[in-house]
């Protein structure tokens, strides 16, 4: 596996004067060049903090445990100095957020700021950044590109602010490109037009794409594998074939049933999963989603389940629920 | 409130309870002159000693916390009422009104406030005034020289929350203009306004010494830390106690309210969440972490 | 039986530094009594604004929206808390909505207080009836709305709502702020609410598919103007104006063969301000089928195929464009 970001094994506490949530609980995924992943959870997951969080982007005033390995290009990351880890996250990885308005400094020209990551990552002059710049704001589907290098941020409407944030995001030619929900904010159209310029993208560069959200469609569209979180260890993941069209762990399986398809013959309901997202702050024994699940058994309060792998498929199908595999007699590898 | 040291609540709460129990504490009566016995220092008869006109000191320290409580307390409970009246009143009518409020209010607000008393003193040795007191025209000219803050941060706290989402929540519920102040707005505004008199407190017993200290307040022979420090002086070299022991105590109360309002501010500041804190943290989490292990074990 | 709401003509314009918004520029709609009815569109399309003036949240320029056959504007000036009961209102932000400095449980007495319904007992018993209605348990009366989940706190915010027992329900976007899974569990909610209360229900989103599945009828909202409306089902299963049909188009499926197969149409550039709005049909600028007639006059709401209405010059009752 010639992963270019990988995270095994992670954990991560963290700490405020008045609360202790562990967000992540020994997780962990890979992603090769080429490839996109989608990491799906819903609030409480943890999905942001397992992707972002070895890059040293966290949230602010928390103090932060942090246990596991990741690497980047076969590197130790989480032994570089802070400087190091700076210089690789600009350079190597592109970070495109859900609000496009805080990654753009609102008091700066959107060029010259495009133009600077060129400069400072990709070592470009200054005449050829400003050059890319431009390239970039077309190539993300800016019109008029020159005439938007010069224009404050306030001045773009939120499609287009998305893109720029795209366009910045690839301005210091990353190996790895995160969306962080890049769709959530966004119109149905708008988000069609975005999901498919960053499947462009990624054709075009070569580039590893993490998509982190909880949106099924966008998934659907993009993927070409998926890892679906559930309280911060991973319940399922494989294919974007095999989990969205196959799925075997009960939260997957909930998870999709109450996402209506309107194109599908058969009944797409919207069959709830009952019962509240899980409290973070507490370390609960056993699989965290027993207390929903409908195919609960004693053994789900006490034993942590494994992910194992099942299927055939070229790429592995791995599933954290030893119930459903022996309850569907499905046959597993490891 | 329950997490803090005991020494910031302390000092101020010393201060009021002598202000309130200042009867039962003085030795002497405050006024009681004693010619056998002038600038004395301490002895068992005069704790602290007595002044130029044999009165007893300590007495008269006891005495004149009081004299700062109750104008205190005075101005403050005006000033508020009057402030929070005209500041939620501008904030919640809004349009021309407030315009109009709002530049009392800076007008107010654009001189010191001791200058503003000052010039109302002034103002009221005219003989219009003769049947006010020295000491209730002190404290009405420290009211109108203090309520202007007190209308601008209920102002702005009656703007602010009048945006939120569950103002307009409950107006659909079909709540009054007054429903909705008195039960939405109105704890959020004395919330704001209540903590800064306590820390404003400290500087109004300095501005009530301050104009007694220029011959403006209290009058002899009621005992007052600022007309005590004014009378000191004159007597300086014979026996500085005079001077130094109200100056103290002004000191004293001053730093007090100062720490109290201090630690209201740094309550909004997020502690240090590194090291100690860390540690403990991460021990609990891991001891909790064991107790899971051993379940799943 | 008149409609739960008839609004005529009506129009939201906002007069901005940067020039006149408009918001909402001739909108007539019907709902039926009984009927869940969903208000979809894009940024700027509206449906916020038109959602807040049928409540009157939001005073109109023009128009008149008329409730249960009551004028509303002269219902809520002559019986204000009257007119509370009848109507109530879902905000976006659940948190928002509720003061944060209440319980759930005084969060819920406040409606019956402003009310009078009621001694404190008799308060307490309905509170427990609405947090039955919405299967929240006793145990979040004591609770701050910060310490909830998004989920709960929507909950919280519907049964408030319900409180007063009103007949017409307005939602503006409940499920946006809330998690994918969660918001099954509210929409079903709704469902199963207005079977049980014979509520009419407005709801204004943005998940097609949501919306599909629960609405009985959809009105499609496009820079101020309703661009087509209709029986929900039928209406997407074959829309009748281009931009319903690229909207609809726009939507993911969350199964990788079919979004690996199906056509899709791709809109160009953004959404037109609703400061300018183009001439003729607003969305002559972007529509992939456009001819010179759509530039010069502005299209009226005519009948289609699927048994409602769109307004499109090329959309006859028989045939529509396709895009």
């Amino acid at each position: 596996m010639n992963a270019i970001y990988e995270v095994q094994g992670l954990v991560i506490d963290l700490y405020t004067p008045t609360v202790s949530v562990r967000a992540v609980d020994g997780a962990g995924f890979h992603v090769a060049p080429g490839e996109t992943l989608a990491i799906v959870g819903e609030s409480g997951s943890g999905k942001t903090v397992m992707t972002l969080g070895p890059l040293g982007l966290l949230p602010e005033g928390v103090a932060v445990d942090l246990r596991g390995t990741a690497r980047a290009d076969g590197k130790d990351i989480l032994a570089m100095t802070p400087a190091d880890l700076s210089r690789l996250r600009g350079g190597f990885f592109g970070v495109i957020f859900q609000d496009p308005m805080s990654a753009l400094n609102p008091m700066l020209k959107i060029g010259p700021q495009l133009a600077r990551q060129a400069q400072v990552y990709a070592g470009l002059s200054a005449e050829a950044a400003k050059r890319e710049a431009v390239s970039l704001l077309a190539r993300s589907g800016i019109p008029d590109p020159e005439d938007r290098y010069d224009r404050y941020p306030h001045e773009l409407s939120g499609g287009m602010l998305q893109r720029a944030m795209i366009a910045l995001a690839l301005a210091a030619r990353p190996r790895v490109l995160i969306a962080d929900e890049p769709t959530t904010a966004l119109d149905a159209t708008v988000q069609a037009q975005i999901l498919a310029l960053i499947r462009q993208i990624q054709k075009e560069d070569g580039i590893a794409v993490i998509l982190i959200t909880h949106d099924i469609g966008a998934v659907s569209v993009l993927a070409d594998r998926v890892a679906v979180l559930y309280a911060g260890q991973v319940a399922e993941e494989g294919s974007a074939m095999d989990v969205l069209t196959a799925p075997v762990h009960p939260y997957t399986r909930g998870l999709l049933a109450s996402v209506p398809d309107f194109r599908s013959e058969t009944a797409s309901g919207t069959k709830e999963i009952p019962g509240i997202p899980p409290n973070q702050a507490q370390l609960v024994p056993g699989c965290r989603f027993a207390d929903r699940c409908d195919q609960v058994q004693p053994q789900c309060h006490r034993r942590r389940p494994r992910l194992q792998t099942v299927g055939t498929g070229a790429l592995p199908h791995r599933v954290a629920c030893p119930v459903v595999i022996a309850a569907e007699g499905i046959v597993t590898h490891d | 409130m329950k997490n803090w040291p005991w020494a910031i609540l302390a000092p101020a709460t010393i201060f009021v309870l002598i202000g309130i129990f200042s009867p039962w504490l003085m030795t002497h009566n405050p006024a009681a002159q004693d010619y056998a016995a002038l600038l004395e220092g301490p002895s068992w008869s005069h704790w602290l000693g007595t002044d130029y006109l044999g009165r007893d000191m300590f007495s008269r320290i006891i005495g004149g916390a009081r004299t700062s409580l109750v104008a205190m307390v005075f101005v403050l409970v005006a000033a508020l009422a009057i402030g929070v009246v005209i500041g939620s009143f501008a904030g919640y009518v809004g349009g021309k009104t407030e315009l109009v409020l709002i530049s009392m209010i800076d007008i107010a607000l654009a001189l010191p406030s001791l200058v503003i008393a000052l010039a109302l003193m002034g103002v009221f040795s005219g003989a219009n005034f003769d049947w006010m007191s020295d000491y209730w025209k002190m404290i009405v000219a420290l009211t109108l020289a203090w309520w202007a803050n007190y209308a601008r941060m209920s102002r702005a706290v009656v703007v602010a929350e009048l945006q939120q989402p569950y103002i307009e929540a409950a107006r659909v519920m079909g709540a009054s203009h007054i429903w909705i102040f008195t039960r939405h707005i109105l704890p959020h505004v004395l919330g704001l306004v209540v903590v800064y008199a306590s820390a404003d407190a400290g500087a109004l017993v300095l501005a009530i010494a301050t104009l007694s200290f220029l011959g403006l307040g209290v009058a002899p022979p009621t005992p007052e830390w600022g007309q005590m420090l004014v009378d000191g002086m004159s007597y300086i070299e014979e026996n500085t106690a005079l001077v130094i022991i109200p100056g103290l105590a002004l000191t004293a109360v001053v730093v007090s309210f100062n720490l109290l309002g201090e630690a209201f501010a740094l309550q909004k500041v997020p502690r240090a969440v590194r090291g100690r804190f860390l540690a403990r943290k991460k021990a609990a989490r891991a001891a909790e972490e064991t107790a899971r292990n051993e379940v799943e074990a | 039986m008149t409609d739960a709401i008839t609004a005529k003509g009506l129009k939201v314009h906002f007069q901005t530094a940067a020039g006149l918004v408009r918001a909402v520029d001739g909108v007539d709609l019907s709902v039926q009594r009984g009927a869940f009815h969903g208000i979809v569109g894009e940024s700027g399309c509206g449906k916020t604004t038109l959602a807040r003036a049928l409540i009157g949240l939001q005073t109109a320029t023009e128009g008149q929206v008329s409730i249960f056959g009551r004028d509303r504007a002269d219902w809520a000036k002559a019986d204000r808390k009257g007119f509370a009961r009848a109507v109530q209102f879902i905000f976006q932000d659940p948190l928002g909505s509720m003061s944060r400095r209440q319980t759930v449980g005084q969060t819920l007495e406040e409606p019956l207080q402003i009310h009078g319904l009621g001694d404190r007992t008799a308060r307490r018993a309905r509170v427990q009836e609405l947090l039955d209605l919405v299967a929240l348990p006793a145990t979040v009366l004591d609770r701050l709305p910060r310490s909830l989940s998004g989920g709960q706190r929507q909950r919280v915010a519907i049964a408030r709502a319900l409180a007063l027992s009103p007949q017409l329900l307005i939602c503006d976007e409940p499920l946006s702020a809330l998690d994918v899974s969660v918001r099954a569990q509210i929409v079903n909610l709704f469902a199963r609410l207005q079977a049980q209360l014979g509520l009419t229900i407005v709801i204004v989103a943005h998940d097609l598919a949501i919306v599909r599945e629960v609405c009985s009828a959809v009105t499609v909202m496009y820079l101020g103007r309703v661009a087509e409306e209709g029986a929900a089902k039928p209406l997407f299963a074959d829309p009748a104006h281009p931009y319903s049909q690229a909207l609809l188009s726009a939507v993911p499926s969350p199964d990788p063969r079919t979004e690996a197969t199906r056509a899709r149409i791709l809109l160009q550039g953004d959404p037109p301000s609703p400061r300018n709005p183009p001439p003729g049909c607003r969305f002559s600028t972007r529509c992939p089928v456009v001819e010179p007639q759509c530039r010069a006059a502005e299209p009226v709401l005519r009948g289609v195929a699927h048994g409602g209405a769109a307004a499109c010059h090329l959309a006859g009752a028989s045939v529509h464009a396709m895009i």
